[in-house]
């Protein structure tokens, strides 16, 4: 009976134990919805099987990212949408960037800070009033940089151009 | 030549005239935003836009009146529009310094020359500035003059996310956005004799001109200009070589963040929501993205702001 007793306490603690130590990742696992109807592929490919669909506005789970593609868990189904067609964050947000994103942006932990020195405000009235600062426009100017040497800070990113036409508003159809 | 001139200037003085009276009815400020049916497009018919090799003759029209060359509205040259630009970016920064750190205006001159030269007018003078603000937000001003707020570059985590949100500003320029809605403004207000004759005459002072100040450069657009402005945007940065989804990225947090939150009230009221953006991105993307795979973030690069 004891021993028993013991053995379960011990599970306990050890359950205990592990869902602290995993608190963190789950944690990470980011909720969103979806921005429009769309389908959901086995993969992450146009052409892959359907494996459901997604609803405006569903609830889903983001589960992870490959390209152009993420994969998520619905009430229903796991499957591969593309990321464009998925809003992050809970559907009623609160005021911080939360989950995965702010975990892959390092921004998690650095808090919001508010430094108001020497601030003013850009509201529509403070910029109605705002007066013309010759001495800034001229630094402002003074940085103003050529297209020769946007090209040799590109180079040194490994920056390569791509051909991609401009996207226009016609194109929802090709799906 | 002369006469087809002056028979056209003479035209559009009716034209002017009869939106001056129509115009009569509206107060000064409406006159200028609430642009409705026939007024928007007789306007709109008067700007549409022209080939240039009809900008010569088009300045012969601005001078009709004076011997100095009058700034002119109807087709501002270049010079003209990067005046203009000059003179709503200087009372900006009126209103928001320069943040005085010069390692990170480099930093973001570099990405934004580099993404502007994938667009339509590279040879403009792009210039690019991080102001002393924590509002959220993004300014354009005609002839090259970008402006983002501190508060919006904290919440930037890598290079394809600033190339993302320099290259929606920079299409606005491209497409002239601004530029037109004070084109029209100034149409209307000349039209409808706002401007006094002393002020007519310093009309090449484009800093009376734009009364407003800076206000001019955070004015709602249409929500078409808006979201073109996004798909431009996108396409100049994935041009660049950026990984696509950097405005995207951005327009997330921005979703994220409390509606409540002064930091953001001016680019809520001024901006469709980003959800709506988001869905519109992705309609007009469609599968035009599956096919980009080399685009890069480069976090490892991005400048990360002094504390």
């Amino acid at each position: 009976m004891k021993p028993k007793f013991l053995t379960l306490k011990q599970i306990f603690i050890t359950a205990c134990c592990i869902s602290i130590l995993y608190a963190p990742l789950s944690a990470i696992a980011e909720t969103g919805s979806a921005l429009k109807n769309d389908n959901l592929r086995a993969e992450p490919y146009a052409d892959a099987k359907l494996a459901g669909d997604l609803s405006r506005g569903e609830s889903l789970e983001i589960i992870k990212k490959q390209g152009a593609w993420l994969q998520v868990k619905t009430k229903k189904n796991t499957g591969w949408v593309r990321l464009l067609s998925v809003k992050r964050g809970a559907a009623s947000s609160s005021n911080q960037t939360s989950g995965a994103l702010a975990v892959a942006s390092g921004r998690a932990g650095t808090g919001q800070v508010v430094s108001t020195t020497g601030v003013r405000g850009l509201s529509e009235q403070e910029l109605k009033a705002a007066k013309f600062n010759e001495a800034e426009i001229k630094t402002l100017e003074s940085y103003t940089l050529s297209a020769e040497q946007g090209k040799q800070f590109a180079k040194a990113g490994n920056l390569e151009t791509i051909n991609f036409a401009n996207l226009t508003s016609s194109e929802s159809t090709a799906k | 030549m002369n006469l087809v001139t002056i028979k056209s200037t003479r035209s559009n003085l009716l034209i002017s005239t009869l939106l001056a009276s129509l115009l009569g009815l509206l107060s000064l400020q409406s006159a200028a935003f609430d642009l409705k049916g026939a007024l928007k497009d007789a306007v709109e018919k008067e700007l549409a836009p022209k080939p240039e090799s009809t900008q010569a003759n088009a300045n012969k029209d601005g001078n009709t009146t004076t011997n100095q060359p009058a700034f002119n509205w109807k087709n501002p040259s270049k010079e003209e529009e990067i005046a203009l630009g000059r003179e709503i970016a200087g009372n900006l920064l009126g209103a928001a310094p320069l943040v005085k750190d010069a390692a990170l205006q480099k930093y973001v001159n570099s990405v934004g020359r580099w993404v502007a030269s994938q667009s339509e007018r590279p040879d403009l003078p792009w210039r690019f500035g991080v102001i002393e603000s924590d509002d959220l937000n993004a300014f354009a001003a005609p002839g090259g003059y970008i402006m983002l707020t501190k508060g919006l570059y904290r919440k930037l985590s890598n290079e394809a996310q600033l190339a993302g949100v320099l290259g929606h500003e920079i299409a606005h320029i491209v497409e002239k956005h601004q530029l037109r809605v004070l084109q029209k403004q100034q149409l209307l207000n000349i039209g409808a004799g706002f401007l006094s004759d002393k002020y007519a005459k310093d009309n090449q002072l484009v800093s009376k001109a734009i009364g407003s100040g800076a206000e001019i450069s955070a004015r709602s657009l249409d929500k078409t200009a808006e979201y073109e402005a996004d798909r431009l945007g996108l396409s100049y940065a994935t041009r660049a070589g950026y990984e696509p989804y950097g405005l995207a990225d951005v327009l997330q947090t921005i979703g994220q963040t409390n509606k409540e939150d002064n930091s953001i009230a001016l680019l809520f009221k001024t901006h469709p929501h980003p959800d709506e953006r988001l869905a519109a991105l992705s309609d007009a993307a469609g599968i035009r993205l599956d096919a980009v795979k080399e685009g890069k973030t480069l976090e490892n690069r991005f400048y990360q702001l002094k504390k």
